[in-house]
């Protein structure tokens, strides 16, 4: 079980996410809600250990992920929101260098870097360097380094951004079906539609505090609105959009 | 007045420049500084101010240096007679050019990569309503403007003060002015031709092979042109000497040189066009700066056409995968010298990352071109010393050949350790190792081992045992290797992070001290060492004596590791300077 108790953190005196409170139990996924700034990136980085939070801690089957920060991440998968890799090792180099860095026997490494590979279809591209991958090709190669240890915790940090529809539809059934192995899944976007079908659970974040949190369906009622999009539109937006979007036509046709 | 026509000037180019060519025009110009290339070398970008300061200190520390050499006074003194200026400065004539090719060539050749409009450019631009031909034109403008100013920084100081530094105390202002035009009309060309050539290769190149074999084989190509600056520098002080006896030489083969073509140029401006030799040089050197400034003009054009409009099928057909050979089976090695998995993964990550990222590799080539000019210079030291007898027995230049070269080598890599390599990639290392169990010497270790030792061992053993016999051939690559490995100890005494994935490190107060403490380690390594090693080759008991020397080293460093704090032993990702506490 993945658990968050009081998360706060400070950037110096400038405050990032305050009292984040959440647990996830295996099976279940959390969609992670909120615009920009409000503090998603910092919740993800502190629940991979990456950054120590100012208060509160995150623990996992109970026990706080700081004290034995090795022993925690042999369970984690992540993927991150930028596909930062490094472009001149082909997508086979990079995935045998996280595969080697996460202790993984080299047997079975392979092996399952050559079925990731055929099943994401980059099994032929996989000795060329990634600086010519696409951007969807790259994304992909961040799914398969966060699933090939088969992890317990997935962190998934816009695991969509770039991948062309056949490769979302199958990621979104992915989730599904790892949710029902058992997995624990934390999953960050702003793809609403996504989050919708595939998170038993929700979180919504707005300068770097829970504003809502629940199931979809506990959410939507609270809210009183059908849609996630409304809801997150009700909660985190305090401009009208429609408002908005007239007002850049207009200067758009402005002479 | 003049604020006034700075004032007019002002008016009339503020409205100018913010049309479309001049803003394409500094667009261009800018990122010749500033990144380009589809390297995303972006982390060894600088300041346009500290590259124009770089590139000119060479000109003006020469120059400076060469008062002395010209003063009135010294010349009294070591009882010079007449005069001549003309001739008297031939050598370091000589040497402002090849300075001035070298430094305008190396910029080209560090460019390299931005000079040509790439995919960015390409996305970018091409969408917006501008003709190819302004973009064609842009860009040509932008080289043209880039090659002005690079030659005008580069020969800046050379072009003011060598001139009074020669001929500043004649009291005579007509011969000053001849002399500084030309100077100046010799520098400038030459560091033209050289921007050019360079230029001209890089558009050939590009021209004729398809893009992803062009940037394969790039980097190789720039290694020889580096090489071949480097040669050009090493071999100055030679060259001067042949100069000195041009009139009794036939045929001499420095005219393949073509700072000597543009010698002729200064002679002849000089009032020395009567005599053939430089007749000839300077008919040599006009028609390279034809052929060069013409090729590069067509070579441009011609890959403007080929890579740069097709850049988008270029995008369809890929890149050529990597090639999967391995010198050794890598099962077989990884067993051996690498222990556990996150040691494999770092060495290999490593070794990938020195071949394959070119601002690495630039660096790494830089050094190891340098370590083959200096050990082709002992070579010719020793055939100057004793051209019969110079592979019959050992010599110290020949002995240090070895030693230059891996001094070379491991000094390079040790300063690409220090530049990272997209440093927001480095999470994967940063959530996946250990910091308390990772020890990164022992890999910095392996990974210099095997670049230095790996190639240097068999080749100085085989060498040594054709030319000296199996005896001197075993105790000179032991006692080579034994000291490249207490060396690389000695580099790596307080390392602690896994090479690339650090931020650079803080100019700190030390720094300066540390490159005299590299140039005395060079001398160490590569005068004192050898000598010693003939020294002790003389009796095989002697040899005995390296060993106290490496153990003590090699103990020494055990003993001050020991004493270390743990927490300055701990894996780091960010160099923290103590100031910025």
């Amino acid at each position: 079980m993945l658990e968050a108790r009081g998360l706060t953190k400070y950037y110096g005196s400038v405050l990032a996410v305050q009292s984040i409170d959440f647990s996830l139990e295996p099976g279940q996924v959390l969609g992670y809600l909120g615009p920009n700034g409000s503090g998603k990136s910092t919740t993800v980085k502190m629940l991979i250990g990456l950054l120590e939070p100012s208060s509160g801690q995150v623990l996992f089957h109970g026990k706080n992920i700081q004290s034995d920060l090795v022993a925690y991440r042999k369970h984690l998968g992540y993927v991150p929101e930028e596909a930062n890799l490094y472009p001149y090792l082909t997508g086979y180099e990079y995935l045998e260098l996280v595969g080697t860095l996460r202790g993984m026997p080299q047997q079975r490494m392979k092996a399952k870097i050559d079925s990731f590979l055929e099943l994401f279809s980059l099994f032929p591209h996989r000795h060329v360097a990634l600086s010519s991958y696409s951007k969807g090709m790259r994304q992909r190669i961040l799914l398969i380094s966060a699933l090939m240890d088969n992890p317990d915790v997935l962190i998934l940090d816009e695991p969509l951004s770039g991948l062309d529809v056949t490769s979302a539809l199958i990621f979104k059934n992915l989730i599904q079906s790892l949710s029902a192995k058992g997995k624990t899944i934390f999953y960050c976007s702003h793809v609403l539609e996504v989050v919708e079908k595939v998170c038993s659970r929700l979180l919504i974040l707005r300068k770097g505090q829970v504003i809502a949190s629940g199931t979809t369906e506990e959410v939507r009622q609270r809210i009183g609105q059908t849609s996630l999009e409304n809801i997150f539109l009700y909660l985190v937006e305090d401009r009208d959009v429609a408002q908005i979007a007239n007002d850049i036509v207009d200067v758009v046709v402005s002479p | 007045m003049i604020a006034r026509v700075r004032q007019s000037f002002l008016a009339g180019w503020e409205p100018y420049s913010r049309r479309p060519f001049p803003t394409l025009l500094r667009v261009f110009i800018g990122r010749v500084f500033h990144g380009g290339g589809d390297s995303g070398a972006s982390e060894m970008d600088v300041a346009l101010g500290v590259v124009l300061i770089l590139l000119a200190m060479p000109g003006v520390l020469v120059s400076l240096l060469l008062f002395e050499k010209y003063g009135s006074l010294i010349r009294w003194m070591r009882g010079d007679g007449v005069f001549d200026p003309f001739t008297a400065a031939i050598p370091d004539e000589y040497f402002f050019i090849v300075l001035s090719m070298v430094v305008t060539g190396a910029a080209a050749v560090w460019r390299w990569d931005a000079l040509f409009l790439d995919r960015r450019d390409y996305s970018n631009i091409v969408p917006l309503p501008i003709s190819l031909r302004r973009i064609f034109l842009g860009n040509l403008c932008a080289i043209l403007f880039l090659a002005g100013a690079l030659t005008l920084d580069v020969n800046a100081a050379s072009l003011v003060l060598f001139p009074v530094v020669v001929v500043g105390s004649q009291d005579s202002l007509s011969l000053l002015i001849r002399f500084g035009v030309g100077h100046a009309a010799t520098v400038i060309l030459a560091s033209v031709f050289s921007f050019f050539a360079v230029f001209g290769v890089i558009g050939l190149l590009m021209a004729i092979l398809p893009y992803s074999l062009f940037r394969r084989i790039s980097l190789y190509v720039r290694f020889l042109i580096a090489l071949f600056f480097l040669a050009l520098l090493a071999t100055n002080f030679a060259v001067t000497s042949f100069l000195a006896q041009l009139t009794r030489i036939s045929k001499p083969a420095v005219t393949m040189l073509p700072p000597v073509w543009f010698l002729g140029i200064g002679q002849t401006l000089w009032g020395n066009g009567h005599n053939p030799f430089f007749a000839a040089m300077t008919r040599s050197a006009l028609l390279a700066l034809g052929i060069s400034l013409a090729v590069a003009v067509l070579s441009y054009a011609l890959s403007f056409r080929r890579s740069f409009i097709r850049l988008p099928e270029t995008a369809e057909v890929g890149p050529l995968p990597r090639s999967q050979f391995h010198l050794l089976p890598s099962n077989l090695f990884d067993r051996i010298i690498l222990r556990d998995a996150p040691q494999r993964a770092c060495f290999h990550f490593i070794t990938r990352t020195l071949l394959r990222s070119e601002a690495h590799l630039q660096i790494a080539s830089a050094f190891v071109a340098m370590g083959l000019v200096v050990s082709a210079q002992s070579v010719a030291s020793a055939f100057h010393a004793n051209a019969a007898d110079m592979l019959r027995s050992p010599s110290e230049d020949i002995l240090a050949i070895p030693f230059i070269l891996s001094f070379c080598i491991v000094v390079g890599i040790r300063l690409a350790f220090e530049v990272p390599s997209d440093l927001r990639a480095n999470w994967v290392f940063a959530l996946w190792i250990d910091p308390n169990t990772l020890q990164t010497r022992p890999i910095a270790r392996k990974v210099l081992l095997t670049f230095s030792l790996a190639p240097l061992v068999p080749i100085c053993f085989v060498l040594s045992a054709i030319f000296w016999g199996f005896g001197v051939a075993f105790l000179h690559t032991a006692i080579f290797a034994a000291c490249t490995f207490a060396f690389v100890e000695l580099l790596l005494l307080r390392f602690r992070k896994i090479p690339f994935t650090c931020s650079y490190p803080p100019f700190q107060s030390h720094s300066a001290l540390l490159f005299v403490a590299y140039l005395f380690g060079f001398m160490i390594f590569t005068v004192y060492l050898p000598e010693f090693e003939l020294w002790a080759l003389a009796d095989p008991w002697r040899v005995s004596l390296f060993v106290p020397l490496v153990a003590v080293i090699l103990l020494s460093v055990q003993q001050y590791r020991k004493q270390m704090l743990d927490m300055d032993k701990h894996l780091i990702f960010e160099e923290i300077s103590a100031s910025g506490f």
